[in-house]
């Protein structure tokens, strides 16, 4: 069944995302928020695919925590090496889809209100803990190396 | 001379942006189930509960409406974030007390 999507109208429009040249950087008073509407349907659905998304990655990395835990063999003389390198990986997923909900609130308020999209804290939390958790794994080799 | 086409290709079909994201929809869906595989391995229990969940978001899929007031919107993916929460504390649970621990030294 085809949906009836309504045509782009007074909404948000990606034109609206960012500062038009000649902006000044410092901005003044803050703005009062908008009249609220709700947006053109096609912006509703692409948050609502972006939080989806982030769902996937979140199981995703649910997935490869369990993977750690539980298929790796134990590293040699470190016993709580593979659950110091899942277990971060499993919360990680429920931040990510935490996260993710209060981001697509967050837009979608934007969405009605014709404001920029904020910007979203998700890729800064993923890189930070993959990166700690590679870290980890090194430091987690290197013991196990060593004893 | 070539047809001009609309700014956004979407003008052509506009249906597809539904399209898409029931597909998206699906997909998560999917990964809901390939968890609870991954899970049934070391602990049963966990893994036919993420199991059980899958046809939940499938069905929520399924139902999605672009005419669907904001508040039932709102409530339906509240519903996939409460669910991965949960898989989440499955997960931990099974990685402590579950296979993980019987190799546990």
């Amino acid at each position: 069944m085809r949906e009836d999507i309504r045509r782009p109208g007074g909404g948000a429009t990606s034109s609206q995302h960012g500062h038009p040249d000649g902006e000044p950087g410092a901005p003044g008073p803050p703005a009062e928020p908008g009249p609220e509407e709700e947006p053109d349907v096609r912006f509703t659905l692409a948050n609502e695919r972006t939080f989806l998304a982030w769902n996937r990655t979140a199981l995703a990395l649910v997935v490869a925590g369990l993977g750690i835990v539980q298929l790796l063999p134990p590293f040699p003389g470190v016993p709580w090496g593979r659950h110091v390198l899942g277990v971060p990986l499993i919360v990680l997923g429920a931040v990510v889809s935490v996260t993710a909900y209060r981001e697509w609130r967050r837009n979608q308020t934007a969405l009605r209100r014709s404001e920029p999209i904020p910007q979203s804290l998700l890729p800064r939390i993923l890189v930070f803990t993959i990166t700690g958790v590679t870290a980890l794994s090194a430091v987690v080799l290197l013991v196990s190396a060593v004893r | 001379m070539p047809v001009a086409l609309p700014e956004d290709p979407e003008d052509l079909s506009p249906g597809t942006a539904a399209e898409r994201t029931r597909l998206a929809w699906e997909r998560t869906a999917i990964a809901f189930g390939a968890v609870g595989l991954a899970m049934l391995r070391g602990e049963p229990v966990a893994g036919l509960l993420v199991l059980a969940v899958t046809p939940l978001i499938w069905a929520l899929g399924r139902y999605v409406s672009s005419s669907a007031p904001p508040q039932k919107r709102s409530r339906r993916l509240l519903l996939v974030t409460v669910a991965i929460t949960g898989v989440v504390a499955l997960a931990v649970v099974a990685a402590f007390i579950g296979h993980g621990l019987a190799r546990f030294p």
